[in-house]
């Protein structure tokens, strides 16, 4: 068994994957992040997880294999996983993705900047948000 | 008021016949009444001579001047004794004429002194007519009137050895009867009737009872004219020859214009019922003529709706039918090539279409996958000087800022590009846009950002007509040639920028205008190119796209832009965008709804 996920990141590239970790490692939020490297294994994830739901999914959209939006619809159109806080985190600012993540119930939608530093203060402040400042429904 | 072609046509048909109608019969009307009065006029004409020969009293003159010539008649004058045997002889001389002549008179044996010595024949004596007897030939004396009577005498003079010795007189009575004016009637046939008098006047008859004497026109006039006498009558008069006596015929008008009346009554209903028929026939003729035509304007109005299958359904051989015939082809041209162009349209579409897929599967794959190797550039960069700067002597960490430096402008170059790239694609939602409001908006926001750095600002902008355009674009215009103007007054101790504009041909020109920097004219071409600077990087910043982005702007509103400027001296930049007039009215509509 392992510990309990609080932060699933949903990732191909691993350098964005890295510099979020360490992003998140710099807030001391790193040790309960697990990784998935593409969409089939984020949905993989969910189907195997035994223990309780991760607090918060942070989503890549452009993904290998399932891509973010599919596994967006799943989540969400999925009874168990649907309460499940989505972050979307892309580079795309493109209109309709925006718009197609929040009608799929995306609950934040988040463009990475190409600043690290803006980068790892959006990551961090996500992570703490919804980690420590939200409240999910017991 | 229009009315088709087909209430007209019949109309002015109807009312061409109409009077062609009334003209003919007015014209024939006129004809017929002239020929029957001169026919009339004719008649009465032939009817006076004919009478006037029948009153011929020359043979009856004749004979009394024969009969003054008689020696009896004379020795009896002569004699002063034994006058019996001579006055036989007088008598039966006497009474041989009055047989001969007129049976109701008499004869008068007259003494120079004119009494009467010797009478005969049943009628009454009147005193004697002839007052003055001269000459030697019979005169007769005008008509005289005793009662219901009428008379006259002629008288002849008696001479011997040219001394006047006496005169012979014959008195005559006119007879009046109905029957009398019947046989003149009859003589002169039809309604003419005749009257008789004197011509200078009383006594008058009809032949049947004395009458007032007709008015001296009529009794003097030898052509027929009108007059009235109980009724409306034409007459014309003549003399009798040898007597003072004038003899009138006359008809009445109506009987006249009989004929005339006649004519318009069998006329007329004919007149009518032509006029009717012709209405009829241009109704029919006017309706065949229409209807097709009808049907061709709604055709051509339905396919000028856009049924561009709709045909005419008329079957002639006539110009109607080929012009149905024509249309029909016409309009079958008509739909065969806008359809052609239709598919053209559509395969069209579908290419643009096609490579407007293309185009934003590029810009995002540009977005997406540009980005993230920047952002580990940039990235691990700063990872390295915050981890290990230690270990980095000053020129690496020289080297890493250079890095991180160029990532960031890099990814601020990519954001320009996407942006200009979403332009293209963008739908413009045009409505009246505050051009006023807008700029004070844009100049409000640069003077919040520079106020720190900057000691004096001036920004002056001119009252701004509205223009009709995308809101959110037109802000972007302005915002980026104001944010242009404020960048390049930097180095300026006064700066000053000018907005305003003039109207020009149903657009406005708008213009944005700055003390600063300046350009080359020789380069205002390239101003408006993507990645165009004219200035090095380090005097002023930028990516070069702001400028772009504003050309295409206003170029998808249908305006112009171009700039104006010199080294050191400033620059200004123009716009034109179409003019809003409505914004106004709509107010007021508003306003008052």
């Amino acid at each position: 068994m392992r510990e309990a996920v609080e932060i699933l990141l949903v990732e191909d590239n691993p350098e964005d994957a890295e510099l979020a970790l360490r992003a998140l490692k710099q807030r001391n939020l790193a040790n309960q992040v697990f990784l998935c490297r593409d969409g089939a294994e984020a949905v993989d994830f969910f189907s195997k997880n035994n223990g309780p739901d991760p607090k918060v999914v942070l989503l890549d959209l452009k993904l290998p294999k399932i891509d973010g939006l599919e596994v967006l619809r799943r989540l969400k159109g999925d009874a168990r996983t649907r309460s499940i806080p989505i972050v979307v985190l892309t580079s795309s600012r493109e209109e309709p993705d925006i718009e197609q993540a929040y009608e799929l119930g995306a609950n934040s939608y988040i463009v990475k900047p190409v600043d690290f530093d803006a980068f790892a203060r959006a990551v961090a402040d996500v992570g703490l948000y919804w980690l420590l400042l939200n409240h999910p429904p017991q | 008021m229009s009315w088709s072609i087909e209430r007209k046509l019949p109309l002015l048909v109807s009312a061409l016949l109409l009077i062609v109608g009334i003209a003919l019969l007015s014209v024939g009307y006129g004809e017929v009444r002239r020929a029957a009065r001169q026919l009339a006029d004719d008649r009465l004409t032939r009817a006076d001579s004919a009478i006037a020969n029948l009153f011929q009293t020359a043979q009856q003159r004749t004979r009394l001047t024969t009969l003054a010539k008689d020696s009896a008649l004379a020795a009896f004058l002569t004699q002063t004794t034994r006058r019996s045997r001579s006055r036989n002889l007088v008598l039966d001389a006497m009474r041989r004429i009055v047989t001969d002549t007129l049976s109701n008179s008499a004869l008068e044996l007259l003494d120079t002194a004119g009494h009467a010595l010797l009478r005969t024949g049943r009628f009454a004596a009147a005193p004697s007519v002839l007052s003055v007897l001269a000459g030697d030939s019979t005169v007769v004396g005008p008509l005289l009137r005793r009662d219901t009577t009428l008379y006259y005498a002629a008288a002849a003079i008696i001479r011997r050895d040219g001394r006047l010795i006496g005169s012979v007189q014959q008195i005559a009575r006119v007879n009046l009867n109905e029957r009398t004016r019947k046989a003149l009637t009859g003589l002169a046939g039809g309604d003419v009737a005749y009257l008789l008098g004197n011509m200078a006047g009383d006594p008058w008859t009809d032949f049947e009872t004395i009458i007032p004497a007709p008015p001296l026109s009529v009794r003097t006039s030898q052509r027929p004219i009108r007059y009235e006498r109980g009724e409306a009558k034409r007459a014309a008069a003549t003399v009798i020859p040898g007597t003072p006596w004038s003899v009138i015929a006359e008809l009445p008008s109506r009987r006249i214009l009989a004929p005339a009346r006649a004519y318009l009554v069998t006329m007329a209903p004919i007149a009518a019922l032509i006029v009717l028929i012709g209405a009829i026939i241009a109704w029919w003729g006017s309706h065949r003529l229409t209807t097709p035509l009808r049907e061709v304007t709604m055709a051509a109005e339905a396919i000028a709706e856009g049924d561009l299958d709709k045909r005419v359904d008329v079957y002639r051989r006539d110009e109607l039918g080929r012009l149905a015939a024509s249309f029909n082809i016409m309009a079958e041209h008509v739909a065969r090539s806008h359809h052609r162009l239709e598919g053209e349209v559509a395969r069209r579409t579908e290419a643009l279409e096609g490579t407007n897929a293309e185009l934003e599967s590029f810009s995002y794959s540009v977005s997406h996958d540009l980005r993230a190797p920047l952002r580990a550039i940039h990235g691990f960069a700063r990872i390295l000087l915050d981890d290990h700067k230690t270990q980095l002597d000053p020129e690496a960490q020289r080297l890493l800022g250079v890095i991180d430096q160029n990532a960031r402008r890099m990814g601020q170059l990519i954001d320009d590009l996407l942006a200009f790239s979403r332009l293209g694609r963008k739908e413009i939602a045009a409505a009246p846009v505050d051009m006023h409001e807008l700029a004070q908006g844009v100049s409000e926001d640069l003077r919040r950002s520079e106020a720190e750095q900057r000691e004096s600002l001036d920004i002056r902008i001119d009252p701004l007509p509205p223009a009709l355009g995308d809101r959110a674009l037109l802000r972007q215009v302005m915002s980026n040639l104001m944010q242009n103007a404020v960048k390049f007054t930097r180095g300026k101790d006064s700066a000053r920028i000018d907005v305003g504009s003039r109207p020009d041909s149903g657009q406005t020109v708008y213009f944005v205008k700055d003390n600063g920097a300046g350009f080359d004219a020789r380069y205002a071409d390239k101003l408006f190119g993507v990645f165009q600077r004219l200035h090095r990087a380090e005097e002023f910043e930028g990516t070069g796209v702001g400028l772009a982005i504003v050309k295409r702007i206003v170029q998808r509103h249908g305006g112009r832009v171009w700039a104006e400027g010199k080294v050191g001296e400033g620059a200004s930049f123009f716009f034109t965008l179409p003019a809003a007039e409505k914004p106004a009215a709509e107010k007021a509509n508003a306003r008052s709804g």
